[in-house]
């Protein structure tokens, strides 16, 4: 494994906001690594720190293991916030300024305006575009030139939803040409969806970080039936890592603190004489694990 | 540097405001500069009417006097504050459209996004100088006859002079621009401290009771517009108390140029020190 991108003890303070605090990353290469967290919760300053924009209070960060430095960030295309263009040149002139700035030739701009379908818009002004052809051209200008890696901040902010679908689409081609994608969203589904790795951000604090499939494999939810309600519920309470169980008539809701095997839920049972005649593992989906992590650290 | 120019003239060649207000301004430079002498003439037969020794009227259009009256038309500050408005805009715009944001994320640094507007402040000046030469020596050799080599270049160096004015000029503007960020701000408050302010402060310095030493003329616009502080017009020198000058001083142009390199290296500290 190949580290593109090392965070080490980030904080920054806008006032006497925390807009980032100690946060530590480390992003491989060819992840697609999820950036999740509500509105303010330091996404956008920790992208604005590592591409320069932004000085860190504290902290540091490498790109491709060395200190960061101009020609670094030409390796990497973004899109942070709103796409800056300027308002009264065409597509195809604002991105021959981002591919000299880039030290590229024009040969690639015809691909990346087709491969976002502005190719037909290639002479009308940006200020004549419509908030999802602009956010389109900030993407093509982002994919300019093949970066290595490729950040994108709410990259589906302000898109229908053809357009979204087609940018997900284009993001996963991407990725599977190896391209390494850093992914901020606000959208869990958008996440779960697209990366392999996410690490959730609440207040400038990282809560959690690790493989997507990961968060959800955790399984520690059960529904529980059987024919004796009364035992099952008097029983429950004494497995290992029993957390709180909800109750219907003929169902039960536990939740555990660990992981639980079905298979050692259903053994224990029947050791306590219970038959079960429903079973049925609950897979929490990353918006629950969000959510709950948030609540955790309210 | 061939590269940083390259991307400033593709944000600058297709923008419909720049070329309307550099035309703007070679329009009322052209036509100030040829009604000068026509004014000037004016105001003595007014004056003739007045006073019974009759004043002769002036041509100001000769070598090798055109090279310095030009020059000091061309540098009266209602005149400078265009093209200084210009690189306000040009400079302003890229904090409204946030496009040195996306320049920086691309891959230039702070310092190269700073020498290209420097990059364009000087070729700008090179080609206002250039026109006001060539205008310069067209109206020269229409208006002078039997000319020797000698005398049409004698008073050249007032062009150079001119140079100086107006790149120190932009440079004060560069230096609103990259402070202030905001186009309407900046262009209001470097509008009112040229026209305004740095004349208030001007005749409060030059009175004794404030220092002993007159060092109003060291002020940063005034000292950029003294380096040809007067058109060759003896006349003028009755009328209006003018002072004649024969060429420009090397102390006087080094003093402006003292005040655009502060300007320079505050933006550059400002700038690396400041989020984008």
């Amino acid at each position: 494994m190949e580290t593109v991108l090392s965070i080490d003890r980030l904080s920054k303070k806008y006032g006497k906001i925390q807009a980032v605090k100690t946060l530590s990353l480390e992003v491989q290469k060819g992840q697609i690594f999820g950036l999740l967290g509500p509105n303010g919760s330091g996404k956008t300053t920790t992208l604005s720190v590592i591409l320069d924009l932004v000085k860190a209070d504290n902290g540091s960060f490498q790109w491709f293991g060395s200190t960061p430095s101009k020609e670094s960030r030409k390796r990497i295309g973004s899109v942070i916030e709103s796409p800056n263009f300027f308002p009264y040149l065409n597509p195809v002139k604002n991105l021959e300024i981002v591919a000299e700035i880039k030290g590229l030739d024009y040969s690639d701009i015809k691909r990346v305006l087709t491969l976002t379908g502005l190719f037909e818009r290639k002479k009308s002004k940006f200020k004549t575009f419509s908030f999802g052809m602009k956010q389109r051209l900030a993407i093509a200008s982002a994919l300019l030139g093949h970066p290595e890696i490729l950040i994108l901040d709410e990259p589906t902010n302000g898109l229908d939803p053809q357009g979204i679908a087609h940018i997900r689409e284009l993001i996963l081609k991407i990725a599977g040409e190896g391209t390494t994608i850093i992914l901020a969203s606000h959208l869990l589904d958008e996440v779960q969806k697209i990366c392999s790795h996410v690490a959730v951000l609440n207040k400038g604090t990282k809560l959690f970080d690790g493989e997507v499939s990961e968060v959800l494999a955790i399984s520690n939810s059960f529904e529980l039936s059987s024919s004796s309600m009364e035992e099952l519920q008097k029983a429950i309470r004494n497995f290992p890592g029993y957390k709180s169980h909800t109750s219907t008539v003929n169902l039960i809701n536990v939740s555990f603190n660990k992981e639980v095997k079905p298979e050692d839920l259903n053994e224990f049972c029947f050791r306590h004489g219970i038959i079960l005649t429903h079973l049925s593992e609950r897979k929490r989906s990353l918006e629950q694990h969000f959510l709950e992590l948030l609540q955790e650290n309210q | 540097m061939k590269k940083l120019l390259k991307i400033e003239l593709k944000k600058i060649l297709s923008y419909k405001i720049f070329w309307i207000l550099f035309g703007l301004y070679f329009i009322f430079l052209i036509l100030g500069l040829l009604m000068a002498e026509f004014m000037i003439n004016n105001m003595i037969d007014n004056m003739n009417k007045q006073i019974p020794l009759l004043l002769p009227h002036v041509n100001i259009y000769f070598f090798p006097d055109v090279w310095q009256n030009i020059a000091f038309f061309a540098t009266i500050r209602y005149v400078l504050i265009f093209p200084a408005i210009v690189i306000i805009i040009l400079i302003t715009n890229e904090f409204t459209f946030k496009t040195i944001r996306q320049g920086v994320i691309n891959g230039m640094s702070k310092l190269e996004f700073l020498c290209s507007k420097l990059y364009i402040i000087i070729l700008s000046s090179i080609i206002i100088t250039f026109f006001l030469g060539i205008g310069s020596l067209i109206i020269g050799l229409s208006h002078t006859s039997g000319t020797t080599l000698e005398m049409v270049f004698e008073k050249i160096p007032f062009l150079l002079g001119f140079f100086i004015t107006i790149l120190t000029f932009q440079i004060y503007a560069f230096f609103f621009g990259f402070i202030f960020r905001n186009t309407g701000l900046s262009i209001a408050l470097f509008t009112l401290y040229t026209l305004i302010i740095e004349p208030i402060v001007y005749y409060f310095l030059k009175s004794p009771l404030v220092f002993k030493n007159n060092i109003s003329p060291y002020l940063p616009v005034n000292s950029a517009l003294r380096i040809t502080e007067y058109p060759a017009i003896p006349v003028l020198k009755k009328i209006m108390g003018l002072n004649l000058q024969d060429g420009i001083s090397f102390t006087t142009s080094v003093i402006p140029l003292l005040y655009a390199a502060i300007m320079i290296g505050i933006v550059f500290w400002v700038i690396e020190k400041k989020d984008l």
